[in-house]
């Protein structure tokens, strides 16, 4: 944990909108130390994903700056140092799944031979070898979407930036795969930037939980969640679990206007 | 949040379920050449009943309809609608020019020629209209500039440009079927850059920020994305293409001056329309028939490019 694997200083991006400019982030420092697995947290327009897009280098900011590992994040991203993985799987339908984790790889240039390898390397991480030769279309919405986890990672980035990978998934897939995204993130020793709206979800998987506010995108409250690993079933019913849940919990609610917390 | 006291077997993924339903779908969605064939054939069979039916009516009411006084639109005589019988025994009948064989063995000949024709005209077209989509869909500056001119193109009457490409081929020292393939690739590349380009610029925007987010460029984008999402406009475009390639090459023979090929031999057979009427409708009826085969050779290739994709 010597330098962080990010650091935000005095990061602020501004839309335009029909009417005028709107401030999605506005002043964001945050240190994120190598190794951990940070949650985004907040109401939908507080800016997390745009705050994920800044970090990996899909959207400028407009005033501050990103260093990742110790470069900026547009020679983070050219020197490939970031796995992503979206809402939507966006597996492609005519490549099989092996085909599609070695993706990453064929466009970094590796030879076939060791591509594969990683690629089926990758497939045993997310459980998935006898998967390998279907197509994206034959698998159910939590495989496809380990397939995109095992095509972000098959790169070995040091990065791993997720917009609610889980969003799409039913309750009984969401907690399956959030132990096996933890397991994934113990056995490869990524940083894990990740995007949600479930408080849960943000306790169970976190080292720290970035509660943000809405209009303008502010950071509110940084919480530690100092739960034991490994983080297991029982996990989610200890006492506490609970106690951890709830102070996430409680600063969401207090970002949250009057209005919004009934109509959201 | 309730908690969840009743605990779950480990792995609860419904991945049997999920991985054994495909096959059943791809059993569905499979070809079918056979079912096409009937189909055709049926709607074949039906267009010579109404033929026939129509003439049948025409000739028992002299050609007027009963009780109007209001003549048939078409008249109903051997000479401007011959029986199909007539039609079909035409094509068994010896062709009058020398070789010696039926008249359909000469239209086969003649029409092999045609598709030849077409094909490679078509197959230029293929690789030029793709190619310039591509150019259209990379460099947008260009695509502005030349879309409007690409229009303009298919405008100008081909009874008119058809003549010139002869003229051009023909000072040049080339064979003149060589002017009928220019003439199929000019009409062939058009609904391939076109549909090509819609394709192109359909690309997924999730795949195309996978690629960005691992710093891909955009050739690699090109290539792993945007030709992938576009294969299937291609081919609706090459289909387009074909016909147009089959047409192009029948007009373009009329004016190449060409002794060979269909367009050709419906020029004679229309020349003698008056001595021998079915003999006309004969050519018609294989160029039509060796068009059908033409296009759906290339849908074959098409299920056979794509049937991985669709399960």
């Amino acid at each position: 944990m010597t330098t962080p694997a990010i650091q935000l200083s005095g990061v602020s991006k501004e839309f335009a909108t029909s009417s005028g400019t709107t401030l999605a982030l506005d002043h964001i420092d945050l240190e994120i130390p190598s190794g951990a697995f940070v949650s985004l947290l907040g109401p939908s327009g507080c800016g997390k994903s745009t705050l994920l897009r800044v970090i990996g280098d899909l959207i400028p900011p407009t005033a501050g700056t990103v260093a990742v590992a110790g470069m900026s994040a547009r020679e983070a991203r050219r020197t490939r140092q970031y796995g992503m993985a979206f809402q939507a799987p966006g597996l492609m339908d005519w490549r099989t799944v092996r085909r599609n984790i070695e993706l990453p790889l064929q466009v970094q240039g590796v030879p076939r031979a060791e591509r594969r390898a990683r690629a089926d390397e990758m497939l045993e991480l997310v459980r998935l070898t006898a998967f390998a030769d279907h197509r994206p279309r034959q698998l159910s919405g939590g495989m496809q979407q380990r397939v995109a986890i095992a095509r972000a990672l098959a790169m070995q980035p040091r990065v791993l930036l997720m917009d609610e990978p889980l969003g799409a998934l039913d309750e009984m897939n969401r907690e399956h795969m959030q132990r096996e995204l933890l397991r994934i993130w113990r056995a490869t020793g990524t940083t894990i930037v990740f995007v949600t709206h479930s408080v849960p979800e943000a306790t169970f998987l976190s080292t720290e939980v970035v509660v943000m506010s809405p209009r303008p995108g502010r950071i509110a409250e940084r919480i530690a969640i100092d739960l034991p690993f490994p983080r297991t079933d029982d996990t989610r019913v200890a006492p506490e679990f609970y106690a951890a849940e709830s102070r996430v919990r409680s600063a969401l609610h207090a970002v949250l206007d009057p209005y919004e917390s009934v109509t959201s | 949040m309730t908690a969840h006291l009743v605990t779950r077997p480990r792995d609860a993924s419904p991945s049997r379920t999920a991985a054994t339903a495909p096959s059943r779908r791809r059993a569905a969605g499979a070809f079918a050449p056979l079912r096409s064939l009937a189909i055709a054939a049926a709607l074949l069979v039906a267009a010579g009943l109404v033929w026939e039916g129509y003439k049948a009516l025409g000739r028992a009411f002299g050609d007027v309809i009963p009780g109007l006084n209001v003549p048939f639109p078409i008249a109903t005589t051997d000479a401007a609608m011959p029986h199909i019988a007539q039609i079909v025994s035409a094509l068994a009948s010896p062709a009058s020019v020398a070789g010696g064989g039926t008249l359909l063995s000469y239209y086969l000949v003649e029409t092999s020629v045609t598709l030849r024709e077409s094909l490679y005209g078509m197959l230029i077209g293929a690789v030029i209209g793709a190619l310039l989509a591509m150019l259209l869909r990379e460099i947008p500056l260009l695509g502005k500039a030349t879309l409007p001119w690409l229009i303009v193109s298919q405008t100008i009457p081909l009874v008119a440009l058809a003549p010139i490409i002869v003229v051009w081929i023909g000072s040049a020292g080339l064979p003149s079927w060589i002017a009928v393939t220019v003439i199929a690739a000019y009409l062939s590349f058009f609904p391939v850059t076109l549909n090509t380009l819609t394709g192109l610029n359909a690309a997924d925007p999730l795949h195309v920020e996978f690629l960005r987010s691992i710093s891909a460029s955009r050739w690699r984008v090109l290539v792993h994305v945007r030709i992938p999402t576009a294969l299937p406009s291609f081919f609706t475009g090459l289909r387009l293409a074909a016909t147009a390639a089959v047409i192009g090459a029948i007009v373009g023979e009329l004016s190449a001056g060409t002794g060979a090929g269909i367009g050709r031999a419906i020029l004679t057979a229309a020349y003698y329309y008056s001595l021998a009427p079915a003999n006309l409708y004969a050519a018609i009826l294989v160029a039509s028939l060796a068009g059908i085969v033409f296009v759906q050779i290339i849908v074959l290739v098409e299920w056979l490019t794509l049937r991985k994709r669709s399960s």
